[in-house]
This record gives structure tokens, sequence and C-alpha cells, in this order.
């Protein structure tokens, strides 16, 4: 295994920007999720490390090597794809046998390692199979299967779980989760779903626009979400972001919205929002962080409940609040009905400030 | 869904008896009367047509147009076909006409889809001028091609001469050792279109994802060639040399207009054989046997082509 740096990596085709001055060091053994929405550049910076299309500036390291001008097969990585890219007239062993035999290794140990491959992922017993006659997560443990074979220094996964459904999905996360953990792999993996990033990633890089917008452990991308996109990205429920203007009245910075209700700030939010390059704010919180009440309170805001969805374990409410829509978690024990007059308090340590000119998060 | 359909459809009993048969009639007759024109249709200019020269076959026809006076002597058609030097002279013919033909078109078509499939400045009007010999018609580009030969006058000789290859132009289509090879590159010429848009319509059904999964395994250009997309357009491939094999079987107007068939039967097929037994001798007899073999080749042929089709459903379907 092997670490990878991208150096201000850039792919242009003409004046449009795919991916623009992505830098970021992907730790030998480490497994990095690239995440964000479709066109956000994910994908093409993975083709870029794959080699598979061609850089228009920046480097890419593999190991020790810069590797911007090799061949895919020459930079040492293996890539697991969407659809699987089973070969579909070849048999599983043949499939886990194709990029041995492309290196020219001799039939015997071709079938040494084809056999180990399939013996650690557990499909010896379909090897005499056709793709077409496998589940879908068999087909997935066999393209897992053909990546490893190769022992590369580096695992490329291109959404590898988008085609499955919801269930198998949730069993082949755990296995790719393991299969990282068993062979103490490099992985760079893509994907649309910042969920499977949250939950499989040692960190995870989040794109948008072809920039990297924040690259760091899941646990920080959650916490501490650098700007708008990744806060409303990362999460989910999304975080609710509702744009307010800041105000002073009598030394007490607070947060004022259209609708004529305030928030006033503790100390530490205070200093944040003075760092705000205008008055424009925007007022972060996860649906964890916010309370509902029924009655009015001291410090809580007024809002009108506009659905109501129970999933079980939690009850999940939306309100309008300033032209905001806010998502609330409450118990499912917790009677509310849908336009019913409720007040908002938002926990201050969990509040999250953005300056509404930048959209970068202000910080004390 | 369709288990449920077929499940809640009244299973049909074993051995129907006639009334059945009578009653299901009965309930899609207007089905009946839908492609009742059709069948009249194909009655009349297919069926009768073949059933009277099935009939014919087995008669000794004088020449003329009058068939009242023909005589029923079996299979003796047959045998005088098959024993005659001409028959066996004109079956190689047309199993080298045929043959050559369809695997030069086949693969030079195929190498040509695979050139233009890739983006390169220039590739559509590339792809514009090699449709050309397919749209124009096959009359005019036989007269084209009879003067582009012409041992006199024709571009090919005098090019010839000029690069002093040869001391006098060559003759193409009226020497017997040279004019089937030469009808060969007309017919190749007007066909690999054909092949070529088949195989550039199958070619944009491989999986992109497969080429770069073979492209991070190591195989070279050739080797993803056949390794992906050689498989996967194994279907396309057999429908279009089936295609091929069976319109250059049938084979008229090329060999006819440039040649006649001719010199000394050197070019003759079997369908201008058939047409000048037929309408130049007047030999119906004969002429309608040799078609009902012919008929029975292309069948068989078809069949072929049929189950090929159909196999090559199954594979997409996955079963």
């Amino acid at each position: 295994m092997a670490h990878v740096i991208l150096k201000d990596l850039v792919k242009s085709y003409g004046s449009v920007y795919a991916v623009r001055d992505v830098s970021l060091t992907v730790n030998d053994g480490e497994f990095v999720a690239l995440v964000g929405p479709s066109g956000c550049g994910k994908t093409t910076t993975l083709n870029l490390v794959a080699g598979l299309i061609p850089i228009t500036s920046g480097d890419i390291m593999i190991g020790d090597r810069i590797v911007n001008d090799l061949d895919p097969k020459d930079r040492d990585i293996a890539m697991v794809f969407q659809n699987y890219a089973l070969y579909p007239n070849k048999t599983v062993y043949k499939n886990l046998a194709f990029p041995l035999q492309m290196r020219r290794m001799t039939t015997h140990d071709m079938d040494q390692k084809v056999r180990d491959a399939a013996r650690m992922l557990d499909i010896t017993h379909l090897l005499e199979r056709l793709p077409r006659e496998l589940s879908g997560g068999q087909q997935q443990r066999v393209a897992l299967g053909r990546a490893l074979v190769r022992d590369p220094a580096v695992f490329l996964m291109d959404e590898p779980l988008s085609n499955l459904d919801a269930k198998l999905r949730v069993q082949m996360r755990s296995e790719i989760k393991r299969f990282h953990q068993d062979f103490d792999a490099t992985i760079i993996y893509v994907t649309h779903d910042q969920l499977e990033a949250v939950t499989m990633a040692d960190k995870m890089a989040v794109m948008n626009g072809g920039y990297l917008q924040q690259y760091d452990t899941p646990a920080q991308v959650f916490a501490n979400p650098v700007n708008l996109f990744v806060a409303s990205f990362v999460g989910s429920p999304a975080m609710s972001l509702i744009p307010l203007e800041a105000a002073t009245n009598g030394g007490t910075t607070m947060l004022s919205s259209a609708e004529g209700w305030t928030i006033a700030l503790s100390d530490q939010n205070a200093r944040k929002v003075q760092r705000a390059k205008s008055k424009k704010v925007v007022l972060g919180a996860r649906h964890s962080a916010i309370r509902l009440h029924k009655t009015q309170v001291e410090g809580a805001v007024p809002a009108k409940v506009y659905t109501v969805e129970p999933t079980g374990d939690v009850t999940f409410v939306q309100v309008f609040l300033s032209g905001a829509v806010v998502n609330i978690s409450l118990p499912p024990t917790f009677e509310v009905e849908p336009d019913e007059q409720v007040w908002l308090e938002f926990d201050q340590n969990r509040m999250h400030l953005f300056d509404g000119e930048t959209e970068l998060a202000l910080n004390d | 869904m369709t288990d449920v359909t077929a499940q809640s459809r009244p299973a049909a009993r074993p051995g129907g008896t006639r009334s059945d048969l009578l009653r299901q009639i009965w309930i899609s007759r207007a089905d009946y009367l839908y492609v009742l024109p059709a069948i009249v249709v194909m009655l009349v200019v297919i069926a009768y047509p073949i059933y009277y020269t099935v009939d014919l076959s087995f008669y000794k026809t004088p020449p003329g147009l009058q068939l009242k006076d023909k005589s029923f002597v079996w299979f003796d058609n047959y045998t005088t076909i098959l024993t005659s030097g001409v028959f066996w002279r004109v079956t190689l013919n047309t199993v080298i006409w045929t043959i050559a033909s369809t695997l030069i078109a086949f693969v030079l078509g195929y190498a040509l889809a695979l050139a233009l499939h890739r983006e390169f400045a220039g590739r559509g009007i590339m792809r514009a001028i090699f449709i050309v010999p397919w749209v124009i018609s096959a009359v005019a580009a036989s007269y084209i091609w009879k003067w582009i030969y012409h041992s006199d006058f024709g571009i090919i000789g005098v090019v010839m001469v000029q690069l002093g290859i040869v001391d006098r132009p060559p003759n193409f289509i009226d020497s017997v050792n040279t004019v089937l090879p030469s009808l060969i590159v007309v017919n190749i010429w007007r066909e690999f279109p054909f092949a070529m848009i088949m195989m550039m319509a199958g070619l944009q059904t491989v999986p992109e994802q497969l080429l770069r999964a073979a492209q991070v395994d190591g195989a070279s250009a050739w080797q993803r060639f056949w390794h992906v997309t050689f498989p996967h357009l194994r279907g396309v491939s057999t429908v279009t040399v089936l295609l091929l094999a069976v319109a250059n079987f049938n084979s008229f107007i090329i060999p006819w207009i440039m040649t006649g068939g001719g010199p000394s039967n050197a070019s003759h097929i079997w369908i201008t054989h058939i047409y000048e037994l037929a309408f130049g001798r007047q030999r119906w007899g004969v002429a309608s046997a040799y078609s009902v073999l012919l008929f029975i080749i292309l069948m068989t042929l078809g069949y072929f082509y049929v189950r090929a089709l159909s196999q090559g459903e199954r594979r997409e379907r996955g079963a």
C-alpha cells in the first residue's frame, strides 16, 4: 500500500474547469471519500488519479513516484466501478485472472493468486459462474476480488454501491469497510451519498464546482463545516440554514429576522458575528440542536409547523421560519400537528454562524 | 407481474377440440379480418408463384412463352442440373462470390467502424463519404465500374500503364481469370458501408466502463478490442454477416449489368444463371428447378439467421 498526494490538480476542457486546484494527501492505509453533488468533479478527480484522462496541470504522486504521465496500468492502482464492469463473457475465475494475465504472470502463480483472493472474499464457489449468474452483491465481491488480486498500491472506487438496492447497500457498505480494515488498503472512494462517506471513510473530501471545499475527518466536517455548502451537504436531514441580520441593542448582539423576532447571542457567538463582512449572517442548526416548545418561552422564536414525519425512532418536524425550512427531531411521543403555532429555541453552543456574503463559517 | 397474469388466465386445456379452435377463431375474428388483405396479397404474389415454380420444376417445357405443351418429367430437370458442368461452375462462383464478398466487406466495414468510432477532426465528413457507395444506385454504380475497368479507356488500366506496372491495360472483366475477383471488388465497395453502419451502431453499445476497467487491468488497445469489444459485438457481427451472405447469395444487378455472366460463364452466379435460363433461353422447367434448389439453400441460411437472432436476444436478456 502507498500514500497518494494530489498537488494543485487541475482538469479543464477548454474554458470549462472540471477540477480546480485540488490538493490533498491520502495517507498510507487511509480510506478517503470524495463526496459532492453530480458534476462536482469527484469522478473526474478519481479518473485523473487512475490515469484514464490526462491532467491539465498539477501533480499526482502515488507512493514516491510522480505518475502524471504514466498509463493506468503502470500506476499500480486497481479500480472498482459503479456497474462493477465485470467482463460478461468471462467466468468469475477469468475475470479475476484477467489483470494478472495482462501482466504475463505464469499460470501457476496466477492460479494461486486468484484462489487466494477468491478465498478471502468468500467467492470460491462462484469461480466457474458467469457474471450474469451472480447477484448484485456477489458481482460486487468479484469486482473487489479483481482489484485485490493485483495487490495494488491504491484502490480507486467509483460509486460502487449506487446500483444496489437499499438493503444490500447497507450490507455492502460494511463489507467494504471490513475490506479496508482487513487489507489495510489505501482507498479513494467516490460517492454522491454523504452518508456513505460519513459511515465508511477515515477522511472525507467534500467537493463542489470543481473545488475542494473541506478535507477532514467525517466528525470534524460534521461538527465544523467550513462554509454554507458543506453545512448544507453533510448530514441527514440537512442542517437548517436561516438567513438573518446582525444587530446590536444596548450592548447585546442579536440576530433579527424580517418577521420581527430576534435571538440574543451568547458572548462567544456575538464575537463570531462581529467578524462578518456585513450585517448578513446565516444561522445554521442541526435538527437535534433546536428545541420545540408548544408555548412561548424566553429566547424562543415563533414559527408554524409545516409537516410532521414520524420515522419510528424519531419524528422529524419541518417548520417554516423566516423563509427557510427548519428540520427538528423530536421523540415520537411528542405530539404536534401541522399548522400548529410553535416556538423554537436554538442551542447557543451548537449553533453555526456563516457570513452571508462570503458564505464562510464565522469562527471565534 | 407476468406470473400473476399467467396465473389469472384460465389454463389451456390439453388436447383442445376442434370446436375450441373454432371458438378461438370466432373470438378473435376481428383480428383475422384486419390481416386478411395482407394474407390475400401474400398468397397472390408470394405463395402462388412459389407453388407454381415448384410445380414447373417437374415439367419439361418447350421454349416459348406458351407453357401448354409442357410434359411431366419427374426429377429430370434436377438430374440435368446436377450432372451439368455449368451447374458446378456456377455453384463454385456463387460460393466464392458470397464468401469473399461477405467476409471482406464485413472485415473492412468493421475496421472502418472502429477507426471512425474515435473522435477526430473530419470524422463526420469521412463517415459521409464512406456511406456514398451504399446509397448510390447499384445500376449506376455497375455502369461506372464497367467504365473504370474498361480495357481501353478504363482509369485503372491507364494509371497502371502510366505507372509502368504493366505494358498495356489488363482485361479486368473480359478475362475468365480476373472477371470474378473484379466483380467481387465492386460488390465489396458497394457493401462495406452497410457493415460499417451496423458495427458503428454496435460499438455505441459497448460499455465505456468495461473498456476503462480493461485499461486499468493493463490491457493494450488490441487486447481491449479482443477481450471486450469483440465479444460484446458477437451478436451484431453474426447478424451482419448473415444479412450480407443472404444479400450476396441473391446478387443480381452488379454481375448482370457488368458482364451478363460472361465470359464463358466465368462470372455467372446462381441468380444471373437462373435469370438467363428463364428469360434468355426460356428453359422454364430447368430454371424453376434451379430456383427451388436456391430456395432450399436460402431457407437454410435464413433458419440460422433467425436462430442467431433469438440467441442474441436470449444472451442480452441474460437467460
